[in-house]
């Protein structure tokens, strides 16, 4: 029953959109009560629509839109879980929002925006199409920039909303590209589609993937590919997330938690199979993640900002779930189960995180943490609560962080022995930056002497109350639910009429799955065994097959890496004063305060010289070329007229002349022609 | 009987008055009593024919002719009326508002 309102956790937040659009400034706190109810609503749906379909039934519900297209909801394991921690992460943060917003002008503006971001992210992970998912990705990403930009008098603010929208149309490019390209393929292949199918739906477009072209295949995944790197904030396009700060934190926890970046990595894995077919597809995609996750983790370490130090480990955490995903080379679609966890319990704690953030910012008034410093002493539920996020977001053992990150490391591991141990290493090194860099923030903000003069007070409960509930989940989210839901989410694709061994077959991993693991002999085989139960049952035991070292490995680089920053920033183990590093002797401290120089490489060298001469040269080409021959023609035939207009004087005389003149002539001709009997 | 063609030569001559003031005078009153001219030569040649060859459609026509003219004479002064009012002069010379 609940199925038949599945279009209302969409529709209710676009609904409170409008109302907060229209009425926002009659209501009390700009109507921020109306976006909460509305998400809520979209949540209870959700849930109930998880009551009637849990564990194996999928809803899809579609209408013909125009020409091949349709619009349609496709709700299966994978989207459903997302459904749940979107609109579960957004409705606290717009409550957390109603005590954050408090007071500020454009409250109503704000909520209005933040209901349209809640339901164009809602629109993107049930649409049951390509088209429909890329109008609600656009959408999602407008809804970003009107709220990075929220407060637009400040230039800084203005810039980075420019900045997020115009690096994240670089990747919308290539998605659209993909998407078109995917589009030409399947109509190419004059499929008979029955009634109710269309040309870009998900589950057409999973049965006929056997059927293009490999080569074409692998451009299409990197199209996407390209969109995901753009909207999911991974190298080299992951630019504008830490400048998307600017917008208030509440925003930040949306961009970084549930609502936009995610969308990257949501989308490779709904179209996993097809990454899985492309030759090379995954592989780009684990090099990608991985990458990401050390480069930005390496940056995170540096940062004084609070929140641009949680927004490079969302960019490092991204990277993980992306290097999950690629690695899906190896143990099949229980990558996507493995990454999609790791995604659902980094949205709790980094919520949490960046609105633990948000409450010591709203006390203290200011971003940098050489500011802060003993904010625990007033700040006590702030400070636990972040103390849970940061060491779930460290990979602290029982934590929500440590199952999800864990198995990554370890199907990483897998990969490893069967491909390339690469992912695997640097995916290890992030981990322990991970830890030394989150607690490096814990201890500067809460611990040690106050290093400026900031109201001393605790939130309100408005703020707080939603901070206990993300720790809850944060705490014991990874201990409750990690089997089911690897079992659930690998349940995902055996709705669709796929043939995993087949794809794999197609894009080159003939090594594992069901066929595979003769490959190779002791650890090796292990793991291979292990890559092939991953796929065929339906994973989430630990496997026997890694050594135990790769097992407690991830435990000691936590661990590791905790201690480690206790040791340089806890003032009860050294007396450190942050206020005093500036960065400006330190060469490498400097480089990754500068992220690696990439502004100044990007903007400085590369746009201003590469890009702006090439736009001089072709605006050179354009004037003097293009426009100057029409404005040459145009100029002669203007001339040309200005001596022939004198013929029309205007004179009546003159008229009457001509004409007489012309009778005349054409009398004499007529005559002259009947003499010499022509006529 | 009055030979057809002094009639003929009657009516040419008005026209070719007629044609000369209009081509050569700039006054507006002075065009309109060649267009006069003009209409009435033409009007003079209608009832010469029509009496030559016994039947009234030449007359009738002249009629028709004589108060086409009156209405066009009409219209005709009461546009230099305006212009007179508008510029001050009727001279069409320095009539040039729409000209280059």
């Amino acid at each position: 029953m609940y199925a038949d309102y599945a279009y209302l956790i969409v529709a209710l937040p676009v609904l409170a959109f409008l109302l907060c659009l229209f009425l926002g400034w009659h209501l009390p706190r700009g109507g921020g009560f109306i976006t909460v109810l509305a998400t809520f609503g979209a949540l209870i749906v959700s849930l109930g629509i998880f009551s009637e379909t849990y564990p194996d039934k999928i809803i899809h519900q579609s209408m013909p839109w125009f020409a091949d297209f349709n619009v349609g909801i496709l709700i299966d394991p994978l989207a459903l879980v997302m459904l749940l921690m979107v609109t579960f992460v957004v409705t606290l943060i717009h409550i957390y929002g109603n005590g954050y917003m408090n007071g500020d002008p454009g409250a109503a503006r704000y909520f209005a925006e933040a209901a349209l971001f809640s339901a164009s992210m809602l629109g993107l992970v049930y649409a049951d199409n390509l088209l429909q998912l890329f109008i609600f990705w656009e959408l999602v990403g407008l809804c970003s920039y009107l709220l990075i930009g929220f407060w637009y008098r400040k230039p800084s603010a203005a810039a980075a909303a420019k900045k997020a929208f115009l690096t994240t149309r670089v990747g919308d490019v290539l998605f659209l590209a993909g998407i078109i390209l995917l589009y030409n393929n399947l109509a190419g292949l004059n499929l008979a589609l029955k009634p109710g199918e269309y040309l870009l739906q998900f589950p057409v477009i999973y049965a006929h993937l056997t059927q293009i072209a490999p080569d074409q295949l692998t451009l299409i995944a990197l199209g996407l590919l390209g969109g995901a790197i753009g909207k999911s904030g991974q190298f080299p396009l992951h630019v504008w997330l830490p400048d998307a700060m600017e917008g208030p934190t509440t925003v930040s926890a949306m961009i970084h938690a549930a609502t936009m970046v995610t969308a990257g990595v949501y989308l490779v894995a709904r179209m996993f199979p097809l990454f899985y077919a492309a030759p090379y597809g995954l592989t780009a995609v684990a090099a990608v993640g991985a990458f990401t996750a050390l480069f930005a983790a390496t940056m995170g370490l540096t940062s004084f900002d609070i929140k641009r130090v949680l927004a490079f480990s969302t960019v490092s955490q991204l990277g993980f779930m992306m290097a999950g995903l690629g690695v899906g080379a190896a143990v099949g679609t229980f990558a996507v189960g493995v990454s999609i966890f790791h995604l659902i319990g980094h949205s709790f704690f980094k919520a949490l995180l960046f609105l633990c953030a948000g409450s010591v910012i709203h006390a203290v008034n200011t971003n940098d943490m050489r500011e802060m410093g003993g904010v625990g002493k007033y700040m006590k539920w702030t400070m636990y609560t972040m103390l849970i996020g940061s060491l779930s977001l460290a990979g602290f053992p029982l934590f929500t962080g440590f199952f999800s990150k864990d198995e990554i490391i370890v199907i990483a591991y897998e990969y490893g022995t069967l491909i390339n141990f690469l992912p695997y290493i640097f995916l290890v090194l992030a981990a322990i930056l991970t830890a030394i860099y989150t607690f490096r923030m814990w201890f500067s903000v809460f611990t040690g002497k106050e290093r400026s003069d900031y109201a001393k007070h605790e939130s309100p409960w408005v703020m707080l109350g939603p901070l206990v509930i993300l720790a809850v989940f944060a705490l014991g989210f990874g201990i409750a639910a990690q089997e089911d839901f690897y079992s659930y989410l690998d349940s995902n694709f055996e709705h669709y009429d796929l043939d995993f061994a087949e794809l794999g077959v197609i894009g080159g991993h003939v090594l594992e799955g069901e066929h595979g693991a003769p490959a190779a002999e002791g650890e090796q085989g292990a793991a291979a065994a292990k890559g092939a139960a991953g796929e065929g049952e339906a994973g989430g035991e630990e496997g026997p097959g890694e050594p135990w070292y790769i097992q407690i490995l991830p435990i000691i680089v936590a661990i590791g890496g905790i201690l480690t920053a206790a040791l340089f920033y806890w003032d009860k183990v050294k007396k450190f004063d942050p206020s005093q590093v500036t960065g400006e002797k330190d060469p490498i401290r400097k480089m990754l305060l500068k992220g690696y120089y990439q502004h100044e490489i990007m903007t400085g060298w590369f746009a201003e010289t590469v890009v702006y001469g090439t736009a001089l040269i072709c605006n050179t080409i354009d004037i003097k070329l293009v426009d100057g021959w029409l404005n040459w023609l145009s100029a002669w035939v203007m001339g040309f007229a200005q001596h022939v207009r004198k013929v029309q004087t205007g004179i009546i005389q003159n008229y009457v002349t001509a004409l007489v003149l012309g009778v005349v002539v054409l009398v004499v001709v007529i005559t002259l022609a009947m003499e010499v009997g022509l006529v | 009987m009055i030979p057809l063609e002094l009639y003929i030569l009657l009516a040419s001559t008005m026209f070719t008055i007629g044609l000369y003031g209009l081509v050569t005078q700039k006054n507006g009153v002075k065009l309109m009593m060649c267009i006069e001219l003009l209409l009435n030569s033409a009007n003079i040649n209608l009832v010469a024919f029509s009496a030559y060859q016994p039947n009234v459609n030449g007359q009738v026509f002249a009629l028709f002719s004589i108060a086409l003219a009156a209405a066009e004479a009409g219209v005709g002064f009461a546009i230099l009326i305006a212009l007179y009012r508008l510029y001050g002069t009727i001279d069409l010379d320095n009539i040039k508002a729409m000209r280059w």
